[in-house]
């Protein structure tokens, strides 16, 4: 089977719902991917910020190799010790409260959407508001896209769940009008992923915790692309000034193995009670094992060092180069705004013919997500690529 | 003395012999090295078990520093008890604000240090985020002065 018989058979048995690159992967090794000719990718995308431990990480696939001989699935009605141990873990290392298991992001979101309304409930709210930014991106499932203002417009869609509103972004004065009685949760991506690699300034932050505090909301933080060492610490919000009474994550937490996360704080912790949310396959043993070969990995302080500072070699690198006009993010979480006029998308394509996977989330600009165990000689490579790649452009 | 009372005349070892004396003197001699080396092993995993509970305590303390100053700004433990139905103030005054920015600053950089950062990179995200140009006070109290 080629790539031509793939692309047929897609076109007849999968609903069209992306726009895929004309590349079939069947092989990848820490950074680096294989197609099916042979030709080596220098991965900066690691599937969309999945694949952070490097693809096949040896660690993680003898994690779950060796739970799914042991057992696969039991269902949330028994114990297994990798669920429990992973919650400890999760908790332990963030927040302190409490863990509901989901199987991606969006599931992740969804249980932080219920905490925030049954919360506001108890607080008498009838009618409870979720605020979220324009340009957030929370997830496609009807409660995360309600959250999720750009795509929440498309009538298509409609109708879509009530009780959410959007604030314009990093704005804090508008923020605080947006907040009000109502407000039952202020739900933010700490460095926007989706919308292009866009960092919520600290007195955005600081206003959103001191709004919620004072009409007694949730501040939850999406940390579903910045958390688990993305930006350099385990989660974004320890280099914020503000600390979120909900984290979610998924994406990396996984390693590649669908899961996903909603931590809460001690005080949004019992929220929740039987009966109120639950998933069949959430915290199965295979992705809770898998998980915590990821955390192994990434929760160690050497490491999360070497992402800061191979994060500010690749963002010297970048600035350097021309037509490179501004350099977003925190740590391996860094968007590219190209100079004006220069077509990101084009960038893009040529990239991939060079042998470097980037994304571009937005025109203008380039998302690059390496996996942190990257090495600085491939950052090298990959800075000379981009470069290489933008002059290419301009002589065209 | 008759030659039956003399004592016997020490025999002269074969080579044989001194090849397995000597491998029984090499086997003692790998023997007391793992010994030693066991015990080099052992105080080493003692020593990394310490520095392991040391950081441990150190991080405890920390958190509980942080969760006192994200009280301090403003969040409420009771937070969840009774409602709070009155609308956030469009413009909060100056000097709360001043506070609550200050408490910012200290939760960050406790945050920070938590996550393992140094004292260089905390100096520097408190500057770029705070304005701060005397970071000293705030980073010998958390981190301690530098030596």
């Amino acid at each position: 089977v080629n790539l031509t018989d793939l692309q047929t058979l897609e076109e007849r048995y999968l609903m069209r719902t992306y726009k895929r690159a004309p590349v079939e992967f069947v092989r990848g090794e820490g950074s680096v991917l294989w197609d099916a000719d042979g030709k080596e990718y220098l991965d900066f995308l690691a599937g969309i910020s999945v694949c952070t431990v490097g693809h096949c990480n040896a660690e993680v696939v003898e994690a779950v190799r060796e739970q799914a001989g042991h057992l696969m699935h039991t269902s949330n009605l028994f114990y297994t010790e990798p669920m429990v141990r992973l919650a400890e873990r999760l908790a332990e290392s963030s927040l302190g409260g409490r863990v509901f298991f989901s199987n991606s992001g969006t599931e992740a979101n969804e249980c932080a959407i219920k905490i925030a309304r049954k919360h506001a409930h108890r607080r008498g709210i009838e009618a409870p508001e979720i605020v979220s930014f324009e340009r957030d991106f929370h997830g496609r499932s009807y409660g995360a896209l309600a959250a999720t203002p750009a795509l929440a417009a498309n009538p298509d869609l409609a109708p879509m769940l009530p009780g959410f509103r959007a604030a314009p972004f990093d704005d804090a004065a508008a923020l605080r009008e947006v907040v009000g009685e109502r407000t039952a949760a202020v739900l933010i991506e700490p460095i926007q992923g989706e919308a292009g690699i866009y960092p919520l300034s600290d007195e955005t932050l600081l206003a959103a915790r001191q709004a919620c505090d004072e009409v007694g909301a949730l501040l939850i933080f999406d940390e579903i692309q910045t958390g688990m060492g993305r930006t350099g610490s385990l989660w974004a919000y320890e280099q914020t000034p503000v600390r979120p009474d909900v984290i979610t994550s998924a994406k990396a937490l996984g390693g590649g193995m669908p899961i996903g996360a909603c931590i809460a704080s001690p005080a949004a912790s019992d929220v929740l009670e039987p009966g109120d949310h639950g998933s069949t396959f959430a915290g199965g043993p295979v992705a809770c094992a898998a998980a915590l070969a990821v955390l192994g990995i990434v929760d160690d302080a050497a490491l999360l060092r070497r992402v800061r500072e191979l994060g500010t070699q690749l963002r010297e690198g970048l600035l350097a180069l021309d037509r490179v006009a501004e350099v977003r993010g925190r740590g391996l979480m860094l968007g590219v705004g190209l100079a004006e006029g220069v077509d990101a998308a084009a960038v893009g394509g040529d990239l991939l013919e060079r042998g470097l996977i980037v994304n571009v989330p937005e025109p203008g600009t380039l998302r690059l997500l390496p996996p942190l165990t990257v090495d600085p000689d491939q950052i090298e490579r990959a800075v000379a690529m981009i470069d290489s790649a933008l002059l290419s452009y301009a002589a065209t | 003395v008759s030659s039956e009372k003399r004592p016997p005349e020490p025999r002269a070892l074969t080579s044989g012999t001194a090849e397995r004396l000597a491998a029984i003197v090499e086997a003692a001699e790998q023997a007391a090295a793992k010994v030693i080396d066991d015990a080099e092993e052992q105080a080493q995993r003692l020593l990394q078990d310490a520095n392991a509970r040391a950081d441990r305590v150190v991080a405890e303390r920390l958190r509980a520093l942080a969760d006192e100053l994200d009280g301090s700004s403003g969040a409420s433990d009771g937070r969840t008890d009774g409602p709070h139905l009155r609308p956030v103030e469009p413009a909060p005054e100056p000097s709360q604000d001043g506070r609550s920015k200050a408490a910012g600053a200290r939760l960050l950089a406790t945050q920070m240090a938590v996550s393992g950062a140094s004292r260089e990179e905390i100096e520097q995200r408190l500057r770029a985020g705070f304005d701060l140009t005397d970071t000293s006070e705030m980073l010998d109290a958390i981190l301690g002065p530098e030596e």
